[in-house]
């Protein structure tokens, strides 16, 4: 939390629909950050503390995909909450760690707000 | 008495008919021996026709035909206690690809039971089977690229999605926003069927599982308290081509987002029905609310704009549109009837 505020990073390679999701994310009333791709969003959450939910697209340029990217941020910073997004109609649920949440693109923006308020709840 | 073995002669006739079987052919004796080869034999396996007769089935050639497997499968079939059917061995050759064969080996009955003879049938099957690797490979790729196309759209989507919501947030009026809304949510119509498509497995969309994911998507974005309003979908098991499915899952939405917008202004609860039905080639789709209903006659408002949509829609299906009262509410239904259909002189496909 930063100043009362949760914050979420958003990693998305594509511009717009980054912006969207920022958009979302702020008017849901939280702080927003961004990364392109994975490597940038394990900085971040190198560089900070206080990340408390991570919504990611799947297929990104990079060594490390979606997918990768949430089961390393389960196993490095257990608290972080997940929220996965892809083009993919179906993905093995099993392929994701326990407790992320995915939905299929294009997202309901309703309910991933609903979903992040949900996961937050369960971070205090 | 001793039996001095004899030499056994076979009918000049069995073996014209094996020299000239356009199958490649081998006749052998009980010990595997070649009594005679089929010309079509000489030439699939490139083996001198004035060489094979009397040699081993191991000797023929430069050996390759010395198989184990094959040789005990002789044995077997030549004892009686088992038939080589489509049996499949690899020829290997020095200097060439491996050929793929498929055997078939049995004796020949022609009453003599003291002399077994056999005959083997090879058919070369090496370009079948790389055609059908071929047509496997192709395949594959063909799923692989429709899921990257799938993927694509699927982006392309959010794409459009996202800035229709962006823009939605940031406009100040409210008949604007409504209208940016109203587009994202057939957005979000066609981004439902593109869903449904890609996890079946042919080119038709169950309507029943269609209806209801898009009417778990216009709920979402549109109901603020699901206790209050809800959407329930009655329909059969019938299946549509993608291309009738894009058009009544269209007509669907512009029909729920007219009733959420317009039905239940200072209702307590309310539920929206979306039913269809068919029976052979008619159908009848129809959208109900159990509202405040619609003016109707000289007091009915103009036709707005999903008006248009949903009655272009139901033209490209040959359907015909009615809104009535329903007692409470209103109950608006798209039918089509086949021989109604027949009397337009509808282009035939």
């Amino acid at each position: 939390m930063n100043n009362g505020k949760a914050v979420v990073l958003v990693v998305e390679d594509s511009t717009i629909i980054r912006m969207g999701a920022v958009d979302l994310v702020l008017s849901a009333g939280y702080e927003a950050l961004e990364a392109n791709d994975a490597e940038e969003a394990i900085r971040i959450l190198e560089s900070r503390n206080d990340v408390d939910l991570v919504f990611t697209d799947v297929q990104m340029p990079g060594t490390m995909d979606g997918i990768k990217l949430s089961h390393y941020i389960r196993d490095r910073w257990p608290p972080v909450q997940l929220i996965v997004a892809s083009g993919e109609a179906i993905l093995e649920e099993s392929s994701l760690p326990t407790g992320s949440k995915f939905f299929s693109k294009p997202y309901d923006e309703r309910t991933i707000i609903e979903t992040m308020a949900l996961l937050m709840l369960k971070d205090v | 008495m001793l039996q001095t073995p004899t030499e056994h002669f076979e009918a000049a006739s069995t073996l014209a008919v094996v020299v000239s079987s356009h199958e490649p052919l081998l006749f052998l004796s009980e010990e595997q021996r070649v009594i005679a080869a089929s010309a079509s034999f000489c030439r699939a396996f490139a083996i001198d026709p004035a060489t094979v007769s009397g040699k081993c089935l191991s000797e023929l050639g430069n050996g390759e035909w010395a198989m184990p497997k094959l040789a005990s499968l002789l044995r077997a079939t030549a004892s009686g206690s088992a038939q080589i059917e489509a049996y499949e061995i690899d020829l290997e050759r020095p200097n060439q690809t491996a050929r793929n064969l498929v055997v078939n080996a049995r004796t020949l009955d022609d009453g003599d039971r003291d002399h077994v003879r056999l005959l083997l049938a090879v058919t070369d099957v090496t370009d079948e089977r790389a055609a059908a690797r071929l047509k496997d490979d192709l395949i594959r790729e063909k799923a692989i690229l429709l899921q990257e196309v799938q993927h694509r759209v699927a982006n392309s989507l959010q794409i459009i999605a996202s800035v229709l919501m962006q823009s939605a947030r940031r406009v100040q009026s409210e008949e604007a926003r409504g209208q940016l809304r109203n587009a994202h949510n057939r957005v979000m119509s066609i981004a439902a069927l593109q869903r449904q498509l890609s996890t079946a497995s042919g080119e038709t969309v169950e309507l029943r599982t269609y209806f209801i994911q898009l009417s778990q998507s216009l709920g979402a974005s549109m109901i603020d308290d699901p206790d209050r309003l809800s959407i329930l979908v009655k329909s059969d098991d019938t299946t549509v081509s993608a291309g009738v499915s894009v058009s009544l899952g269209l007509i669907v939405t512009e029909l729920v987002i007219n009733a959420l917008k317009h039905a239940f202004p200072d209702q307590p609860t309310g539920q929206i029905v979306i039913d269809y039905h068919s029976s052979g080639k008619d159908w009848t789709l129809s959208v109900a609310d159990n509202g405040v209903g619609m003016p109707l006659g000289g007091d009915a408002p103009k036709a707005g704009l999903g008006t248009g949509i949903v009655e272009a829609l139901a033209k490209n299906l040959s359907g015909t549109v009615a809104a009535t009262d329903a007692n409470p509410g209103t109950i608006v239904t798209i039918s089509h009837r086949e021989n109604s259909d027949s009397r337009d002189g509808l282009p035939q496909a």
